[in-house]
């Protein structure tokens, strides 16, 4: 209760710094929001615990451009709408842990804990009128555990967006985030099973059972 | 004899319109099958998004969707973002397919030849390319002062539009041929007092001239021939 409390503070301050730095004419405040889709997918006959680290939930980006304005990118509500759809096609159940290590009985009903954050988010603006992108980078951190903790796959996902300024930048900024998120989203649902680690895993698991 | 700066003006126009403002479009039809859309059958207008370099404009997708939408021949087409998130995550920069065999193999995967059945389409269009500023030159200096302000001078200016759109037949599991656009257009733009723009939009004549080919590309099994449109516009 508290934690939630204090992350709600913590981005009415940050939105409201945002907001002031908008009034001032001197930044740029872009709150990326999207419905995203449910993967075409195989899933997998897994129960997996689902872990969103709490900066996840709450990512804003703020940077100050040299000879250009102060940005602020606030990713948090995105992010959970982009990774909540992908799990749930990829696993035949997903239930959110609210712990790492989790629980004694969350760990009992699942196969293993998937956790989830933003390890890195980048952006380009143009600065000239002949450069027409804007560019986004971000890397997401997937770590899979067994119930016991150990991990079995800390893997780094990248993902890279570019959109046309067609309009405002921070419109543009809004649309190379969401291809960059994408773009992760895609490599996380196509690329999870070709991960040596996970296909060893899922060997001994289901030669065991 | 002394000119006035109105008939200066109008001078300088019609030569920098003579001289200067012009398109030059070439366009290059392939066809190498009989397929066309039958009843109930679509198109999908989709932007080759995996150069790091360029990528087809979003307005120049939009054009081409709205000239093949507006068609006399009806053509139905399926909105590219829905189809996208449709079939999420095949079609992104990085998974798309970037030939038939690619998407054949895509089509086995569990649920995608289901998903694309159901939205109807039949030909996926893949348009690549850009619109680039090739060359520019002149200037124009312009002045104020309290007696009025004005410019002199004479700036140009000349895109080059170039386009290749890939047709792949989605049931036949093959691709249908590709038309390659590529319209130059040289804007001038004469100031004596006020500047006098002449721009050529090489990019909505691409659009026009594609969306013209691709129309009777995809209505037309036979007597479409290969060949080369050469058309020179002034003006």
């Amino acid at each position: 209760m508290f934690a939630a409390v204090k992350r709600n503070s913590w981005r009415v301050c940050a939105g409201a710094v945002a907001q002031a730095l908008v009034l001032a004419g001197c930044a740029s405040a872009v709150v990326v929001e999207s419905d995203f889709p449910t993967p075409v997918v195989e899933s997998l006959p897994l129960a997996v615990g689902l872990f969103y680290e709490p900066e996840l939930r709450d990512f804003i980006h703020a940077e100050a451009l040299p000879r250009s304005s102060t940005w602020t990118i606030d990713l948090g509500d995105a992010n959970l709408a982009m990774l909540e759809p992908l799990y749930h096609a990829m696993f035949a159940s997903t239930r959110e842990v609210d712990t790492l290590p989790p629980s004694d009985s969350d760990a009992a009903s699942v196969d293993a804990i998937l956790s989830s954050a933003l390890n890195r988010f980048e952006f380009d603006v143009p600065r000239t009128t002949r450069d027409q992108f804007v560019e986004v980078w971000l890397e997401y951190r997937l770590e899979l555990r067994d119930p016991g903790g150990n991990v079995l796959i800390d893997w780094l996902v990248p993902g890279y967006g570019k959109a046309e300024i067609v309009g405002s930048r921070e419109s543009a900024v809004h649309r190379a985030a969401i291809v960059a998120m994408r773009e992760a989203g895609a490599k996380i649902s196509t690329e999870f099973l070709t991960q040596p680690a996970v296909v060893d895993w899922l060997d001994e698991k289901f030669n065991e059972g | 004899m002394r000119l006035s700066s109105s008939g200066l003006l109008i001078g300088l126009s019609a030569v920098a319109v003579l001289a200067g403002c012009s398109t030059t479009s070439r366009l290059e039809p392939y066809k190498q099958t009989d397929a066309v859309l039958l009843e109930g059958e679509g198109v999908v207008i989709l932007a080759r998004r995996h150069h790091a370099t360029h990528e087809a404009e979003e307005e120049f997708i939009d054009c081409i969707s709205d000239a093949l939408a507006s068609s006399k021949q009806d053509i139905v087409v399926h909105d590219s973002d829905e189809f996208q998130d449709m079939l999420y995550p095949w079609f992104e920069p990085s998974t798309a397919p970037l030939n038939v065999a690619d998407l054949s193999e895509l089509l086995d995967r569990p649920g995608v030849a289901e998903r694309v059945s159901a939205t109807g389409v039949r030909f996926v269009v893949w348009l690549d390319g850009s619109t680039d500023r090739v060359a520019s030159g002149g200037s124009i200096t312009c002045a104020a002062g309290i007696g009025g302000a004005g410019c002199m001078g004479l700036a140009w200016w000349e895109d080059d539009a170039r386009y290749d759109a890939s047709v792949w037949d989605v049931a036949q599991l093959n691709e249908s041929g590709t038309i390659h656009a590529d319209v130059r257009g040289r804007s001038v733009m004469p100031a004596v007092i006020v500047p006098l723009p002449f721009i050529a939009r090489p990019q909505a004549k691409a659009c026009r001239g594609l969306g013209e080919q691709l129309e009777t590309f995809l209505t037309t099994p036979s007597g479409y021939g290969a060949g080369i449109a050469e058309i020179a516009e002034i003006g």
